[in-house]
């Protein structure tokens, strides 16, 4: 079968295209290498060097993932109980104020995480805005302390999950909860039977995303919460001590980042089944 | 079922106010965009709260601000279809309808019914999004229906649809209505969609309720000039009142000598100045002044512009006296033709005196397009 292509005198256009998607395919291919080349790197070392299966099983990477793994779901548990309101509530209402309230939520995505952790010093530190105080009464102190750890990763994590939620809640029609309470159903029923069911892959993308960076938090913990072994040293910060030579080594950096690694993969490709099968049964 | 409302609101610089009632009726809410219809709809459904007033659904007292009686939404039993139907993506068909059921009935059953009632037998297990345009239509009405609704109101339901769907969905709705024996609110900005509807037809204009009555009425006698403009009435012209007499009276529209007949209830005075509403459909085209004495209100005329509708023709007319008055003219295909329209350019306007609505003058100014 012959097909009659219409655009065929005009070669001279065709070939001069070519170049263009070329140098488009070598960039892209270039693009690609430096991405999988540090990771390659990584299993590469690991391969090469049994002492790095050694030290996965060494005392302090399992501390310091044990600490990762429960103090970034907390986080993610309260941002979870208290951004989805606050998420409903942007996308829903109006308020006076509501734009500064909106790029509160969002300061700290675009702030640099030390300045998140100098800023929770000066606030809830022992000489802080609100820790002098809560010392001197209750004698509590909050810096240097798992819950240091918790709060670094709550206000650095939690605007990632309020603005996802935010999004997802934006996309539902308003029309859609006003014709439910005209059909009877409270605001809570509303919010439960039709507007969740259809945000809940957007809410799930959030929740990752908060977690992912709950787990990878270093600047704003090492500055509130310090590094100390087995109450504020978690994956990042134990891999920032391996590698700067007084624990594990290098070798060790290379065991503990392994295991973020295959934590990363795993969550991501849990994600994309879950979503998947939301957008199908959705 | 009754209804009563009255409301007013304020919101920003938009003032609204309105005022109507109706029993077992189609009342069509008429106007354009941001006229107020919507706001009606949302106000008698409780998603939305006048700064004053009364709305009351046979008897039962939905919004009082003088006792402050405002129901919530929920308890209200209004059925409320808005133009994105807004159907819950996420459920089934049965699922949607059975979704406002009150809880101790069977729904099953209740369901069931719906579904047979709207001719959706086969489609329980469907989500909306799989189903046709006119289908979807027939979900939300079953959907607003479920709760045995006391009043259906319907925001431009049929507006995404095509002609010859919307013209099937009409017609199930006037079944509806004869079946069910329900008050029915239907806001559209569709003059033949208000007019092959409507019992009773309410005019909006910016935030006001123009004038609220039967079809006919609103059609044949509007109130005021603006409502005219609004049902498609192209010929308004400003006269000056010269006699009264019994029935008829007789004016001058800028140089032109009209007879009219008076609107029962109208108090029209020698001088007055009023407005003259004649639809463009009830112009009759004559080849020359009838020789017979004693008639009046002809004129002539020639054509200075044309579009043709395929059904119809629209002529205007610019009358050939001393001021030039322009006249639209509807006609039928076929006429069009069979009077040769297409060559002769000048005729004699019959404006019969019945046809002339007339109206107390407002200050809008000239009609002259």
């Amino acid at each position: 079968m012959t097909v009659d292509r219409p655009g065929r005198r005009s070669i001279g256009g065709i070939s001069a295209d070519q170049p263009v998607f070329a140098a488009v395919a070598i960039a892209s291919a270039a693009f690609a290498i430096f991405f999988l080349a540090p990771f390659a790197g990584l299993v590469y070392r690991a391969a090469q060097n049994r002492d790095v299966w050694h030290l996965l099983s060494a005392d302090v990477a399992r501390q310091a993932l044990v600490l990762s793994l429960w103090t970034s779901t907390l986080s993610t548990v309260i941002a979870i109980t208290f951004g989805t309101g606050v998420a409903y509530l942007l996308a829903r209402s109006s308020f006076p104020g509501k734009a500064l309230v909106d790029a509160i939520i969002d300061l700290p995505i675009v702030l640099p995480p030390t300045v998140a952790g100098v800023a929770l010093l000066v606030a809830f530190g022992r000489k802080g805005l609100i820790g002098q105080p809560v010392d001197h009464w209750f004698g509590f102190t909050f810096g240097f302390s798992t819950l240091a750890v918790i709060m670094a990763q709550l206000l650095v994590a939690s605007p990632f999950y309020v603005r996802a939620a935010k999004g997802g809640f934006e996309s539902i029609d308003p029309q859609m909860t006003r014709v439910a309470y005209t059909l009877g159903a409270s605001r809570t029923r509303t919010f439960l039977r039709v507007v969740l069911p259809q945000t809940w892959p957007a809410l799930l993308a959030g929740i990752v995303l908060c977690w992912s960076r709950a787990m990878g938090e270093l600047g704003a913990t090492l500055i509130f919460a310090g590094n100390l072994q087995g109450r504020t040293q978690t994956m990042p910060l134990a891999i920032i001590q391996a590698f700067e030579g007084t624990s594990l080594g290098l070798d060790g950096a290379i065991a503990l980042s392994l295991i973020l690694l295959a934590v990363a993969l795993t969550v991501l490709v849990l994600f994309r089944v879950l979503t998947r099968r939301a957008i199908t049964t959705g | 079922m009754t209804l009563e409302f009255s409301a007013r609101k304020r919101l920003g610089a938009f003032v609204y106010e309105a005022a109507f009632s109706a029993g077992d009726e189609l009342v069509v809410l008429f106007g354009h965009s941001g006229a107020g219809k919507s706001v009606t709809l949302a106000m008698i459904a409780g998603l939305l709260h006048p700064d004053g007033g009364r709305i009351a659904v046979d008897g039962k007292v939905l919004f009082d601000s003088a006792v402050g009686v405002d129901l919530q939404p929920q308890v209200r039993n209004t059925g409320y279809v808005v133009q994105d139907l807004a159907l819950f993506p996420h459920m089934n068909v049965a699922d949607n309808i059975a979704f406002g059921m009150p809880a101790g009935i069977n729904r099953r059953e209740r369901v069931r019914e719906l579904l047979e009632m709207f001719r959706l037998e086969g489609f329980e297990g469907r989500r909306p999004r799989t189903l046709s345009g006119g289908q979807q239509q027939r979900v939300a009405l079953a959907r607003a229906l479920a709760r045995e609704a006391r009043i259906l109101l319907l925001d431009e339901p049929f507006s995404a649809l095509d002609e010859s769907l919307r013209a099937d969905l009409r017609r199930e709705l006037l079944r509806l209505k004869e079946r069910l024996g329900l008050t029915i609110v239907f806001v559209t900005h569709d003059l033949r969609e208000a007019h092959l509807l409507a019992d009773k037809l309410a005019v909006f204009d910016n935030g006001r309720l123009l004038q609220y009555g039967g079809r006919e009425e609103i059609f044949r006698q509007p109130a005021a000039r603006r409502v005219a403009e609004l049902t498609g009435v192209t010929n308004i012209l400003r006269a000056t009142v010269e006699r009264v007499d019994d029935d008829y009276a007789t004016v001058d529209a800028t140089g032109l000598q009209l007879r009219c007949g008076l609107p029962p209830g109208s108090s029209f005075a020698e001088a007055d100045h009023a407005d003259l509403a004649v639809r463009a459909e009830r112009v009759i085209l004559r080849r020359s002044v009838p020789a017979e004495p004693g008639l009046s209100n002809f004129v002539e005329a020639e054509i200075v512009s044309e579009d043709a509708y395929g059904a119809s023709h629209t002529l205007q007319f610019a009358t050939l006296g001393a001021t030039r008055l322009l006249i639209d003219v509807e006609i039928a295909a076929r006429p069009y033709e069979v009077l040769g329209i297409g060559q002769l350019k000048r005729w004699t306007l019959e404006l019969p005196p019945e046809d002339i609505h007339m109206m107390p003058a407002t200050d809008a100014g000239p009609t002259a397009p």
